[in-house]
């Protein structure tokens, strides 16, 4: 059963166990109240049962049963409210003093004992004792007890609307800070996958309300800050290496050429350390030039491009390489796609591509280039029949150096799709790399500049340059 | 060749010094923009090597300041830093070629030739017929034949064997053809400009004595006048 995100929040959980222990405090508190009110209530009123059934008693000892008859009809009379009850009675229950008009049913055992019952002509129940005053007579003393009973049944829906009305607050409340929560960890989730997928530049938000999850979100970012400027570093020395070697290493390989012209003997060894200079140069060339890309530095050179025209450049560039391969180079067109960028960067890309596909293709193989458009989107999709890229390996051929086992044996240097990833990002692109079963398709999604319908129209009404310049 | 090199950084301009005489160049040195500007202007020279930062007057200045006075003699500019818009700036101060620091001797070599002699025959009108030995080339019925045999070409084949010819006898090299047949300025992976070559190799020299087009080792290709 899949819950709903809410529902697996540690916040929510731990609401729901307060809201339980809640419960239980507020039905302890309900309990205590209901306990004392209840008791001190009755307790009064047995204490003022005691007083009298004691004060007759004495009556009755005093002056015997005429006596008493009196005193209690006097305290009949006197109780005009009519919350006192007396009953004097003898041996079989016929009444002889009291305003209860018989024997109540069912409590003729009990001595010296607490009874309650309700009064047959008033319904109204009723505390009372009952004490053998003598010689077969008995003599009972109650008391109104409406109130007691009121006070409970108020007390007890008191206590069952309270603990529910807590219990619903505790659960909305439970739910508000849950998502309210939620919202703050989602927040920092949703940077932190950004970041995971490669974007090294997001931060987490920062609400500024100075909280824990502020906090934590300012660790976070100064973490990541940490690993960015780690990282970086280590671009930059690798880059500066590659820079700084890149002079002299030329300096070599153009003596060694000069020396490789003379009619030496080492002559081909010699044209050989040539060629695997030029190979190690054409590395830190390739490593300076991801560098320069990440740097953002062509973007201010970025004109509109066509993008098709650039397919059909780099696939006749590619052509006859394929053939000579006995690879099958095509390219599909779906339309005239213009995006906003640097040709030569997209060419480089487009390149590198096609030269990993033919690369990796055996002979008789297929090498399939499209452009479409697709919404906004421009769609350039470059599949092969080769081995394919297993899917765990996908996010680290992106990166520098990359070579996965297979492409040990096959020159290269692992950074053609790190340069096309970068090339892509400051295009403001998507790369995402997939299966072609068998085979692998990269797709390179980026902007595309306007609907060729509209492009179409335009080139019609203005065709002079400075209207595609202006925009 | 006569050449003057405007460079202020010692190794890289004794380094193209001693190449060029090696070459059987004549070569002048100018460590700063104002001497290089002075000597360009008192002499002749078939091509200028022309260090984009200067002390004093920069490269570019030094290139704008010799078009503005007719002064078209051709010029390389050299970069070590080779921004994305050097190769557009260079350009269109009146630069002819860019070359980035650190480059293959042979590479500014074929540049610098292939630079000197498009001025020598640049003041003729356009020719419209190529030739080299007995390679003919029609660019107007755009037709090829050698020793009298048609020669039938792919679009693509054509203008690589009409970049060739206009540099017959020349080294040409890999960066110089995908600039000058795709209009594209980066490095080609080698093979894919060779794969291109030997396809035209064989429809040109195939059945014939004598072959025309020659890979120079660590350089790049020539075609033989």
């Amino acid at each position: 059963m899949r819950y709903p995100r809410l529902f697996r929040t540690g916040v929510f959980r731990l609401t729901l166990a307060y809201v339980a222990l809640f419960a239980v405090s507020v039905g302890a508190l309900a309990a205590f109240i209901y306990w004392a009110t209840l008791g001190y209530i009755e307790q009064q009123t047995n204490a003022i049962v005691e007083a009298e059934i004691n004060g007759l008693y004495e009556q009755y000892e005093r002056t015997g049963l005429h006596g008493l008859r009196d005193v209690i009809a006097e305290r009949v009379a006197r109780d005009t409210e009519r919350r006192s009850f007396y009953l004097l009675a003898d041996a079989i229950g016929r009444p002889l003093a009291g305003n209860v008009p018989y024997w109540p049913r069912g409590i003729e055992d009990v001595r010296g004992q607490w009874v309650d019952f309700v009064q047959v002509d008033s319904e109204t129940p009723v505390r009372a004792m009952l004490l053998p005053v003598g010689p077969g007579l008995r003599l009972l003393v109650g008391r109104d007890i409406r109130e007691l009973t009121q006070i409970r049944r108020v007390l007890r829906s008191a206590s069952f609307y309270g603990i529910s009305l807590t219990l619903v607050l505790a659960l909305i409340g439970g739910l508000l800070l849950a998502v309210s929560a939620e919202r703050r960890v989602a927040a920092l989730n949703r940077t932190t996958r950004q970041i995971i997928a490669g974007d090294l530049s997001k931060r987490a938000p920062i609400t500024g309300s100075n909280d824990e999850h502020d906090e934590l979100a300012q660790n976070v970012n100064a973490m990541l800050d940490q690993i960015e400027n780690l990282l970086v570093g280590m671009r930059h020395v690798g880059d500066s290496v590659a820079h700084d070697l890149r002079g002299p290493i030329t300096r070599l390989r153009n003596r060694l050429e000069v020396v490789a012209e003379a009619d030496t003997p080492q002559r081909e060894d010699l044209a050989d350390c040539v060629a695997q200079l030029d190979q190690v140069l054409a590395t830190f060339n390739a490593l300076l030039r991801i560098a320069r890309v990440e740097s953002g530095a062509y973007r201010s050179a970025f004109t509109t491009v066509d993008l098709a025209q650039i397919v059909r450049d780099v696939c006749d560039l590619y052509q006859a390489a394929a053939e000579e391969r006995q690879i099958v180079l095509r390219y599909e067109l779906g339309s005239d796609v213009e995006v906003f960028g640097d040709r030569e960067l997209l060419a480089q890309a487009l390149t590198n591509l096609i030269d990993n596909a033919i690369k990796y293709t055996p002979a008789g193989g297929t090498v399939q280039v499209q452009l479409a458009r697709s919404g906004d989107a421009a769609r350039l999709r470059v599949a092969d029949s080769g081995p394919g890229i297993p899917e765990a390996d996908r996010a680290r051929v992106l990166q520098r150096f990359t070579r996965l086992d297979q492409a040990r044996s096959l020159p290269g240097n692992g950074l053609g799709l790190a340069l096309v990833n970068a090339v892509t990002f400051q295009h403001h692109g998507r790369l995402t790399l997939g299966d072609n079963a068998p085979g692998l398709v990269v797709t390179v999604e980026l902007p595309a500049l306007r609907p060729p319908r509209v492009a179409a129209q335009r080139r019609l009404t203005a065709p002079d340059e400075s209207s595609i310049g202006r925009r | 060749m006569r050449i003057l090199i405007i460079e202020d950084d010692k190794d890289v301009a004794s380094f193209i010094r001693n190449g060029l005489v090696q070459a059987g160049c004549n070569v002048d040195h100018a460590a700063n923009g104002k001497d290089g500007l002075l000597l360009a202007t008192t002499e002749r020279y078939d091509a200028l090597i022309v260090d984009r930062m200067l002390p004093g007057v920069d490269g570019l200045t030094v290139i704008r300041t010799l078009r503005a006075s007719e002064n078209s003699t051709p010029a390389l500019i050299l970069s070590a830093l080779g921004e994305v818009d050097d190769r557009v700036k260079g350009l269109k101060a009146g630069g002819d070629d860019y070359l980035v620091k650190p480059f293959a001797f042979s590479e500014l070599l074929a540049r610098l030739e292939a630079l000197a002699r498009r001025t020598k025959s640049g003041s003729d009108a356009e020719p419209t017929v190529l030739r080299a030995a007995d390679l003919e080339m029609d660019l107007l019925r755009r037709e090829v034949r050698r020793g009298g045999q048609a020669i039938e070409l792919q679009p693509r084949e054509f203008q690589l064997l009409e970049f060739l010819l206009r540099h017959a006898g020349q080294v040409v090299t890999r960066t110089m053809l995908l600039e000058g047949v795709w209009d594209y300025h980066f490095d080609p992976q080698t093979n894919v400009i060779d794969v291109h070559i030997s396809r035209l190799r064989s429809k040109i020299d195939k059945g014939f004595d004598r072959p025309l087009l020659h890979t120079v080792r660590g350089a790049g290709y020539r075609l033989d006048n």
